[in-house]
């Protein structure tokens, strides 16, 4: 059981789940309009998981769940581009022609959902030791830029439908997250400041 | 160390300030009407399609018909009817309004 855990299946088909519906209605004949809501809501709520772990480790240092949650942090950043990529795909398709899509790609709700996807394509390719052996350094440096898909993925929800409620309701706890950490983290140099 | 916190300062204060400057436009409502009033989807169809409209999709919102589709002109949209009339209220694309009928908020 423990090496269960401590392999990435449990991650990978818990993930994978809210897929199974999706793709069966799609092979039943599903509209691809109709799976752009879910497929999107996965790729944001998946890098909103991955987002929230460190400033949860850092509430929880101790906490074994948070440190699992981290081991896997990169998985999750995966799905989130797995179903980010379905959910452009499944665009493309409804779309239906390659002007359509370019009609409607200056839109503040359509370029924002292109600029994440271009942001998180790079993150997910090298999502994978040898990348982060090889870049070292770098690869973290790379990895920050989900803060900007991040804000991408938020203005792309908002507008695109021109409706706050649901974006906020899954970043306001990522906001808050964020506010936590760098209070956290800016504290220890702030104490210094002061002694020193 | 210094360049992560600036990253998230500028990411968070985005996602902070942000909405608060958006408004709300949200979506349509429609005066509440008899259900014998209202335009069958079917009718609605009908009209749009005469029109030179594509309709995937359509369902009730907020009391108005939403009609997902595209326009005459060739736009992907989400457009509001009125539920009795089927009069074009609120036409939307990916959130930019292209139509607003006179009176609507």
């Amino acid at each position: 059981m423990k090496s269960f855990f401590r392999s990435p299946s449990p991650f990978w088909l818990l993930m994978a789940l809210p897929s199974i519906p999706m793709t069966m209605a799609f092979i039943g004949g599903a509209d691809a309009e109709s799976l752009l809501h879910p497929t999107g809501e996965f790729a944001a709520r998946f890098m909103i998981i991955a987002m929230i772990i460190s400033p949860f480790r850092l509430m929880f240092p101790k906490s074994r769940f948070w440190m699992w949650m981290m081991r896997n942090r990169r998985y999750l950043g995966v799905a989130a581009f797995c179903y980010a990529l379905a959910h452009t795909v499944l665009y493309i398709i409804d779309m239906g022609s390659l002007s359509n899509v370019l009609g409607e790609a200056l839109l503040l709700g359509i370029w924002t959902g292109w600029v994440a996807m271009f942001i998180f394509l790079p993150l997910a390719i090298t999502s994978n030791d040898w990348s982060v052996k090889r870049m070292g350094r770098n690869w973290k440096r790379l990895q920050q830029g989900v803060y900007v898909a991040a804000v991408a993925t938020l203005l792309h929800w908002i507008f695109v439908h021109n409706n706050v409620g649901p974006a906020l309701v899954h970043f306001v706890p990522l906001a808050g997250l964020e506010v936590y950490r760098i209070w956290k983290t800016r504290k220890p140099q702030l104490l210094n400041e002061v002694s020193g | 160390m210094k360049y992560i916190r600036f990253k998230s300062a500028i990411a968070l204060a985005t996602m902070i300030v942000l909405p608060l400057h958006v408004g709300a436009t949200g979506r349509m409502t429609c005066e509440p009407i008899e259900s014998t009033e209202w335009i069958s989807d079917v009718a609605l169809e009908d009209k749009l399609v005469s029109e030179g409209w594509k309709v995937r999709r359509m369902k009730v919102d907020g009391g108005c018909w939403e009609v997902y589709g595209t326009t005459p002109e060739g736009d992907r949209v989400e457009a509001y009817f009125h539920p009795a009339s089927g009069e074009k209220l609120l036409v939307a694309q990916r959130g930019k309004i292209l139509f607003r009928a006179e009176g609507v908020k």
